[in-house]
């Protein structure tokens, strides 16, 4: 079975990229055990940190908990002034 | 933001759906005893089923599927007798725990009523309400939390809401709305009709916090100009799993229930009672019940007290909020951590296991207190004031004498303080 559903969110919508984007991109597999994390098997909860995207896990088979950030630029700190 | 599937799962409260079946291992209050005394027999709603509430003549409670197992009519219309419920259109007689005791119409030796049995729950009576259970035995005991059973003067407001449950509690674990629905907001709406908005209510959130434990979730808020030793960080208070809400603060101790009637509608009472330290009060003869206007003859929502704000966010949201277009920020983390703690408990219930916050043990029930911050936003006793005339409580009809008992409770303090120095 596909993990990207058959129908993405109908348009036209100031949202639909949004939530697109967060069925294609929203983890499939807990980082710790590799168990499912689509459907009902698991949480994927996403929310916004400036640019960058968070996805919160939740993993039914090993009950691990945690953040996974999709990264698209790697930007390091600003030294101290 | 969630998948369709994943919000659809823990906003469907029917029978038969994973959420459906962990709510029902909880008992949920239906009605006031109030109602039941005038009247002993009433149509209650609850996850999307319809029961028939009664109150026997001995002062028991019994609670069954509201349509008779003869020919359907609904037992909401029933006779209340000793040992159970009468169905009004041809007097089958079913007791308290469904089995069907009496067929008047048909032949006497009959065993055709031992083959028939309606679906039956259990009901008790708890603080000035009733409370039905309606999931699989052995049955949880009703929980006793601090509010149910302490002692002060009780005032319960109410509305019925066209929404889900869900968005409501999600609610409970967003500190930051107070700052704006209750505070930036609330002053606006001062500003351009003439009244002072409560300054407690507009502080800003320098951080907040969310503990899980064993009956929900504890909130905490750090406010600008207080330390982590004030109430609001240093206690908190709990979303209590799965459907209220603990809190309170200068005398006034109050449970915020949200009852799953159905997918889209949830039964909102503020189960509230008052006992300032220094008060004096009597036994109630009857505590006052009343419902919360929220919406006003053009249909726009009633938004210059606090908990008609809540109501408008809530119901504006829509009936079931589509959470496929929401967009969460690092602020609403609390809102992530309940939908997981829902996901952890549907899949308890899934495995046979107890959820959290079911209740079994007497000895551990006997009044289950919860922590909840005294010294509110830190304003004091005069958080009960503003909290009374800027919300629900001003339409209590007992409004001035809660108010009375507020005001000689904090005389009472100032004279005892006098007396000590």
């Amino acid at each position: 079975m596909s993990d990207v559903p058959a129908a993405l969110p109908a348009g036209p919508s100031w949202f639909a990229g949004d939530a697109e984007r967060h069925l294609l991109d929203a983890p499939k597999h807990c980082p710790h055990c590799g168990g499912r994390l689509a459907g009902q098997a698991g949480l994927v909860v996403e929310y916004w940190v400036a640019d960058d995207r968070v996805f919160y896990c939740w993993c039914q088979a090993c009950d691990w908990t945690g953040t996974v950030i999709q990264v698209e630029r790697h930007v390091g700190h600003e030294a101290a002034g | 933001m969630l998948t369709a599937e994943q919000n659809a799962e823990l906003t469907r409260v029917g029978p038969g759906t994973p959420m459906g079946e962990l709510l029902r291992r909880y008992w949920y209050p239906v009605a006031f005893t109030r109602q039941l005394d005038q009247f002993p027999v009433r149509r209650v709603r609850l996850l999307g089923e319809d029961w028939a509430l009664y109150r026997t003549s001995d002062g028991g409670y019994g609670v069954v599927e509201e349509h008779c197992p003869h020919r359907r009519a609904s037992l909401a219309y029933g006779v209340v007798e000793a040992d159970g419920i009468r169905c009004g259109y041809h007097g089958w007689l079913f007791g308290r725990d469904g089995t069907c005791l009496d067929q008047p119409a048909e032949m006497d030796k009959t065993s055709f009523k031992d083959r028939v049995r309606a679906r039956a729950g259990r009901a008790e009576e708890l603080g000035g309400m009733v409370w039905v259970y309606v999931g699989p035995e052995p049955a949880p005991l009703p929980p006793r939390y601090d509010v149910y059973v302490m002692d002060g003067v009780r005032d319960f407001g109410h509305a019925l809401l066209p929404c889900n449950w869900l968005q409501i509690m999600e609610n409970a674990v967003d500190p930051h709305h107070v700052e704006w629905l209750h505070g930036r907001y609330f002053e606006f709406l001062g500003n351009r009709l003439g009244f002072e908005a409560p300054k407690s209510f507009q502080r800003r959130h320098i951080k907040v916090a969310f503990d899980e434990f064993e009956h929900g979730i504890i909130k905490r808020r750090l406010l600008e100009g207080h330390t982590e030793a004030d109430d609001d960080w240093a206690i908190g208070h709990p979303l209590v799993f799965p459907y209220c809400m603990r809190v309170g603060g200068a005398g006034i101790d109050q449970m915020q229930i949200r009852v799953p009637v159905d997918d889209t509608t949830t039964w909102f009472v503020l189960y509230t009672v008052h006992a300032p330290e220094g008060a004096r009060f009597e036994p109630q003869e009857a505590i006052p019940d009343y419902e919360l206007p929220w919406r006003d003859e053009q249909g726009n929502h009633i938004v210059d007290y606090v908990e008609g704000q809540d109501i408008m966010a809530w119901v504006t949201q829509g009936p079931i909020t589509d959470r496929t277009v929401e967009h969460l920020g690092k602020s609403d983390v609390g809102i992530a951590m309940l939908r997981k703690q829902f996901k952890q408990q549907l899949a308890a219930v899934a495995a046979g296991r107890d959820p959290i916050a079911v209740v079994r043990d007497p000895a551990a029930n006997h009044r289950i207190d919860l922590p909840c911050e005294k010294n509110k936003f830190g304003a004091g006793a005069d958080f009960a004031l503003q909290w009374m005339n800027l919300g629900f409580t001003r339409y209590s009809p007992q409004l001035k004498d809660l108010l009375r008992l507020h005001t000689d409770a904090a005389e009472a303090r100032a004279a005892a303080v006098g007396a000590d120095v």
